[in-house]
């Protein structure tokens, strides 16, 4: 068997890993266009900040290839697939043949369409050479486009090397596809004591600037700055992927089966460049997530050495660590659907809140399963909402323990025993044992 | 492997086992009394939860908090000992949002995930130990076939 892996991160990374604890010997190769590997993209704010150094954001050894007899190929970039004969070809000419091949090219940033984006000093966030970029700039004023994770982290970064940082986001509140409007006003409060402008409803129309950018006009105001982030979003590199004549969903990413296989033989795909299914949503959608990509490429990993392995499906999940310092946690949906949707099916959508002065939960309930959490403040037992969540449990009357700050597993032990057919890993079944 | 088991008819939720955990395992001073007025306060690894029943990291086989820790931080020893590189963990809190059994702490004082490593150290787990109703056992965990300690 002949492995070719195309990607260097988490997806990419992981799928080595799962194959070679079934298959030591067969060749595989990883190629990756980045040249510096094995950085974990999720921390380069901390980078910027100087919260960490380099060497710290490696989430394996630098030996890593080495450890597990990968040949990586890295700053190279493969420029095309050929399905048929099995072959993928690489930019500095070179064919290399594979019997299985994942696909984990995750995202690029979306580059808005803005007059003047081309400018000096307006960068992104996703790769090693755009956290040097945004660390070297001399910069003083600091503009971040857009206000999800890596956005409003940036926010954080800039204002730790003493800059002085305006968000503008389109939408009505900081980190919108995250957080509810109140779990989202308490970020946006702790933002701004920390002295950080925050615009929202608010979008960027142009930048200003001789060469470099000088400033930015916003619908409703000039910001003069010598900085921009640009954190809007990430679109999947599917290019390779459409090229070789590969099904794209209706989304935008690769299609992938519930193996991770996408619709030409022996090619896998994983991480942000793939859509699948959501748990929580019950329907497609492109989970861009650290988390997600690494379950991906687990699973697809063990599916390529022939393993049957089902990816169960991904499940949104955003932690909002002491980066920011207000602990946050949110999983699966961020609100209840509004249209009828839900009701027409039998099943009606519920939100149970409960909030104090310094927490904040809330549970979104499709029938008696629980398809969302928000967790603001006391967030410890979080995981516990995550795993009835991803075993889509009939939680029932144990709604009201699910919002207490009582939670914890040994008092919902019932629970998982009364579903101990989803809960059949050892850790679980053990405790369910015990007798109580 | 081995994990930590309680006999729930012996377990009389005396909270010995996170007094002993907090102070013995977690303070700077080592000692009880001297433990109280550490700062920040040490924090346990064993949380006495539920009918009583003293909880602690399961050391999952496929452990979600070691999949989703973005830099590695969270790890394996060769022993399938889960625990947390305190000098690289950047309190993302990844780690707490993946735990199915809400005991790892995020620790907002000390800045880092908090979880018990069965006091991998020591050799032998202090709560195991200190129990005194001998109700913390050191068991070897049934494994199904069908399952193998992985990554």
């Amino acid at each position: 068997m002949r492995y070719v892996i195309i990607g260097g991160s988490a997806a990419a990374i992981r799928a080595v890993e799962a194959i070679r604890s079934v298959d030591r010997r067969s060749p595989i190769d990883l190629f990756s266009d980045e040249p510096t590997p094995l950085f974990s993209r999720v921390l380069l704010p901390y980078y910027v900040a100087e919260e960490l150094p380099k060497k710290l954001l490696n989430f394996r050894p630098l030996t890593f290839f080495e450890d597990q007899e990968v040949t990586s190929h890295l700053g190279v970039r493969i420029t095309a697939i050929d399905p048929e004969s099995r072959t993928v070809t690489a930019d500095n000419g070179q064919n290399f043949d594979y019997d299985r091949l994942l696909i984990a090219t995750g995202g690029s940033p979306i580059i808005p369409p803005i007059p003047g984006v081309e400018k000096k000093g307006i960068f992104p966030l996703k790769t090693m050479q755009d956290a040097e970029n945004i660390y070297g700039s001399k910069g003083k004023r600091a503009v971040v486009i857009g206000a999800g994770s890596i956005g409003v982290e940036s926010c954080i970064s800039l204002k730790r090397k003493g800059m002085d940082v305006t968000l503008v986001e389109q939408l009505g509140r900081v980190l919108p596809t995250v957080f509810d409007d109140r779990a989202s006003a308490i970020i946006r409060k702790r933002m701004e004591d920390l002295g950080i402008k925050v615009n929202t409803g608010e979008r960027a129309v142009q930048f200003q600037g001789n060469g470099a950018v000088s400033s930015m006009s916003t619908e409703q105001r000039d910001i003069n700055c010598d900085l921009v982030v640009l954190s809007i979003g990430v679109n999947p590199n599917v290019e390779l992927a459409r090229a070789a004549g590969l099904e794209i969903g209706e989304l935008g990413g690769i299609a992938v089966n519930d193996r991770m296989r996408t619709s030409a033989a022996g090619i896998f795909a994983a991480g942000d460049v793939v859509e699948t299914k959501d748990i929580a949503l019950d329907k497609k959608s492109i989970n861009a997530i650290w988390p997600c990509a690494v379950e991906q490429g687990y699973a697809a990993g063990l599916n390529m050495t022939g393993k049957k392995v089902l990816y169960p499906g991904s499940l949104r999940m955003n932690s909002i660590g002491n980066f920011i310092g207000q602990p946050a946690i949110s999983i699966g949906m961020v609100s209840a659907p509004t249209e009828t949707g839900g009701a027409e099916a039998g099943e009606a959508y519920q939100e149970v809140t409960r909030s104090s002065k310094d927490t904040y939960r809330k549970l979104i309930l499709k029938g008696s399963r629980i398809v969302g959490a928000t967790l603001v403040g006391d967030t410890q037992k979080a995981g516990i909402l995550g795993v009835l969540i991803k075993k889509q449990i009939e939680v029932g009357e144990f709604v009201p323990l699910l919002m207490s700050h009582k939670l914890n597993f040994m008092e919902i032990l019932p629970l998982i025993r009364r579903h101990s057919d989803k809960f059949s890993e050892p850790e679980y079944k053990e405790l369910m044992d015990t007798g109580l | 492997m081995q994990v930590i088991m309680v006999d729930q008819r012996k377990c009389t939720g005396c909270h010995q086992c996170e007094l002993w955990c907090g102070s013995e395992i977690a303070s700077e001073s080592k000692e009880i009394p001297f433990s109280f007025f550490d700062d920040p306060q040490p924090v346990p690894r064993v949380f006495v939860e539920g009918k009583p029943f003293a909880l602690q990291c399961r050391h999952c086989p496929d452990a979600p908090c070691v999949e989703a820790c973005p830099n590695g931080s969270m790890t394996r020893d060769e022993n399938g000992l889960v625990y947390v590189n305190e000098t690289t963990c950047i309190a993302c809190w990844m780690c707490v949002m993946a735990c199915p059994f809400g005991v790892i702490n995020p620790s907002s004082s000390l800045k880092v995930a908090i979880k018990c490593d069965r006091c991998r150290n020591m050799g032998y787990p202090i709560c195991v130990e200190i129990c005194p109703t001998n109700a913390l056992q050191l068991v070897e965990r049934e494994m199904p076939k069908t399952l193998s300690s992985k990554g």
